[in-house]
């Protein structure tokens, strides 16, 4: 109608909704390829490639172990450590009813056990609490950290009731036997004494140590921290022995007992008055490292117990799922997707071609499309690692966005003509209205993937959500406002 | 333009219903003998059952020497690529074969693709992807009875969504495809494409003036040319993953592929049957 053609293609520009899809764009590309520079990464820049596109390993492991609530009249921390004796397993009461306990039980067992010490079972799961597990992801890439492994990921998969079942670590460039080792390997601890000024001489290593505890404030409340832990027969004699032939029973201070751990020293200190008195006499077994007060001590506590574990997790784990992607087959379904990519989108292209018959529809939907696929992944590439299953859902998502960029051309062009202004407003905003109930169920049928940790699955649904939103949010407005320019152009239409 | 012409009104509700509601009885019905014999509704692959899956990359290695190699390890199936690398599935295996199992592939075909899941690990996949089928199909069904607030067109909806899963599901079946994270990705997908068009119909048929025959002609045409691009997508999405051995994305767009197929059938004979009955055609 009152349309003004000249100057059309800038008026277009200017619009606000075409103007932010080519911010967009660029904001993208520039994501993709400028800043960091990644143009050396060839062409997929800064994009974050998953394993089965870059070649590596996964591991998932499962705990043996269980998290239970239970219910007792006692004290809960002596009731805990009952428990943990009638099992004859360590136990680790993280919240007031709620017990970790680091061996393999069934239901069955434990109920038996907590019913005879007068309390009961009221849950029972397979894992471990949220602390352990973020203490079990520390260890682990404090590990993969010691490789000198380039790009390693390690997830904690945690219900919504805090108990963590799984833990996944996705090594980037390792095959499946090195991402083995890796969990499996363990540190070599040492305990050293001091003789004169920096010499030491070799007490015992850490398989002369049995078990460590978590660690705990002496006395309790004292908001003094230490780790407790525990020698085998053989341990406590070398170490009584130790002390006593290099004088730290009778001077501690001049003999400080040193723990090492990969030849680094990680814990000094001397022996306390007390326990060199006692020394003097019979071996030791239960021991304590004294860390400090306060936040820091706690926090140096942590670390301790790490280290006199020497890398061993805290509790047993099992191989739930593993995983390898060679690197050249890796490249290979890179090349692939891409190929997929681009040959999806011809089809796409040919076949609006075909029913349209007309360049000025297709070329602004093609158009519209590739811009979709750049935006979502330069959004990606903070977002969401790109595996095979996520490509997948990238066309998915390049299906879906067609059929809705269909949807507002057939709603606007009604029997081949262009309408006026308003009319074309009105059928616009109708097609968007279709549009956002389908894109509102795509999402929802999606959600539950995107939340729930279904392995690779999450890749997918996340980026299906996203170009939905972004097709809905931003590319079709622009579209809608593109092809309504081009097409008012058109002589004799109106 | 060549456009199909598909005049639904020259049709008889009962005649548009005939089909789809047979077809949805008889998967409905294989589904169910299928979970009552083996526990599943769909032959479930590694994910769920727990298993070894290798892609082994284009080789010249014959079938019998693939199976060779592997035939001290409970070898459920190989299968042969276009491209001449095979995909090779063992049933669940205990951790010390597996160690030995890898240590026989990677001398044998370092580039392969290995994937390992246990039986509890897969056990917990499959109840996983129970729920998400779940929520999402009841998410989608919430969604559309608040759009429609209609009952007849909202309940046509979401059964055409509900046959286009229950069908395509017994397809996957029969056609050998197994039941793996990525096929049950692919199912959720369908809800959303199946709504699309089936959205589109309702609303071009209930909220528009005009005669019903010509509103319903209308809406197929867009949905045609809906469906139709987006199986030129996924069909080459199919094919390049195929040659390739993409199997991940073949698996995906193979189920997406008949379920797009499936979903033209329920959308233009199902659904726009229920609404032919509903809003009762051209008052002839």
């Amino acid at each position: 109608m009152s349309d003004d053609t000249e100057g059309g293609f800038v008026k277009t520009l200017k619009d606000w909704r075409v103007a932010v899809m080519l911010i967009l764009v660029v904001f993208s590309l520039v994501s993709i390829y400028v800043i960091p520079p990644g143009i050396s990464n060839g062409m997929t820049g800064n994009l974050q490639l998953g394993l089965d596109l870059e070649g590596g390993s996964w591991i998932q492991l499962s705990f043996q172990s269980e998290v239970v609530r239970f219910e007792t009249d006692e004290n809960p921390e002596v009731f805990a450590a009952r428990i943990g004796d009638a099992l004859d397993a360590e136990v680790f009461l993280f919240e007031e009813d709620r017990l970790e306990i680091r061996a393999p039980f069934t239901r069955e067992e434990l109920e038996l056990v907590f019913v005879e010490n007068g309390g009961s079972l009221v849950t029972y799961e397979n894992g471990v609490s949220k602390d352990t597990a973020d203490q079990i992801k520390l260890i682990l890439e404090n590990k993969v950290n010691n490789l000198g492994t380039k790009d390693a990921r390690i997830n904690t998969i945690t219900g919504l009731n805090g108990v963590t079942q799984y833990i996944r670590l996705e090594l980037a460039g390792v095959d499946i036997t090195t991402a083995q080792e890796i969990v499996g390997a363990q540190g070599k601890f040492e305990i050293r004494i001091q003789t004169i000024g920096n010499e030491s001489e070799h007490v015992l290593y850490g398989d002369s140590i049995k078990s460590v505890s978590t660690p705990t404030q002496s006395p309790p409340g004292s908001d003094v921290w230490g780790v407790g832990f525990s020698l085998t027969e053989g341990g406590a004699d070398a170490f009584q022995d130790a002390a006593n032939t290099y004088g730290a029973t009778s001077n501690p201070d001049a003999h400080e007992i040193m723990m090492l751990l990969d030849d680094e020293i990680v814990y000094s200190a001397s022996l306390n008055p007390q326990l060199a008195a006692e020394l003097k006499t019979i071996p030791v077994r239960e021991l304590r490292a004294t860390t400090g007060a306060g936040e820091e001590g706690l926090e140096d506590a942590q670390k301790l117990e790490i280290h006199l574990r020497a890398g061993a997790l805290p509790v047993d784990v099992e191989i739930a799922g593993s995983g390898t992607v060679s690197a050249t087959l890796g490249e290979h379904f890179k090349v692939m997707s891409v190929i997929a990519g681009i040959l999806a989108l011809m089809a796409v292209a040919v076949t609006v071609y075909y029913w349209y018959r007309e360049p000025a529809i297709v070329l602004p939907m093609i158009g519209t499309t590739i811009a979709e696929i750049i935006i979502l992944l330069g959004i990606a590439t903070y977002i969401q690692q790109l595996d095979l299953a996520s490509i997948a859902g990238l066309i998915a998502v390049l299906g879906t966005g067609i059929d809705q960029l269909v949807v507002i051309t057939d709603e606007v062009i009604h029997e081949g003509r262009v309408p006026s202004q308003n009319l074309y407003l009105k059928r616009f905003n109708r097609a968007l209205g279709i549009i956002m109930v389908a894109a509102c169920t795509t999402v929802i049928a999606m959600l539950p993937l995107a939340v729930m940790d279904l392995a690779n699955l999450r890749g997918f649904a996340i980026i299906t959500i996203l170009g939905v939103l972004i097709g809905v949010i931003i590319t079709r407005p622009a579209y809608g406002k593109v092809i309504m320019a081009i097409l008012s152009k058109k002589p004799g239409d109106h | 333009m060549k456009f199909p012409t598909y005049d639904i009104s020259k049709y008889t509700v009962r005649q548009l219903l005939a089909l789809p509601i047979a077809l949805l009885i008889v998967s409905f019905l294989f589904l169910g003998f299928n979970t009552f014999t083996t526990g599943m509704p769909v032959d479930p692959g590694i994910d769920f059952a727990g298993g070894v899956a290798v892609t082994i990359p284009p080789t010249a290695d014959s079938q019998a020497v693939v199976e060779g190699y592997f035939a001290g390890y409970p070898l459920k199936s190989v299968g042969e690529g276009v491209n001449g690398g095979y995909y090779v599935v063992f049933e669940y295996m205990a951790d010390e074969d597996f160690m030995s199992l890898s240590e026989v592939i990677s001398e044998h075909y370092p580039d392969a693709k290995v994937d390992q899941i246990g039986e509890t690990f897969g056990k917990t996949l499959q109840a996983q992807a129970l729920w998400a089928l779940l929520f999402s199909f009841i998410g989608m069904a919430l969604v559309v009875f608040i759009v429609f607030r209609n009952f007849v067109p909202s309940i046509a909806v979401v059964l055409s969504a509900f046959s286009d899963i229950v069908i395509t599901a017994a397809l996957m079946d029969i056609v050998g495809i197994t039941l793996t994270l990525g096929t049950t990705a692919a199912l959720l997908m369908l809800i959303g494409y199946s709504v699309d068009s089936d959205i589109l119909l309702t609303t071009r048929v209930l909220k528009r003036k005009g005669k019903f025959s010509e509103k319903m002609q209308g809406a197929f045409r867009t949905g045609f040319t809906m469906t139709s691009t987006t199986i030129s997508a996924v069909f080459l999405m199919f094919v390049v993953s195929w040659i390739g051995q993409v199997d991940v994305i073949r698996d995906i767009s193979a189920v997406l592929l008949l379920g797009l197929f499936v979903d033209l059938m329920n959308t233009w004979m199902l659904n726009a049957g229920i609404l032919t009955g509903y809003a009762g055609g051209d008052k002839r």
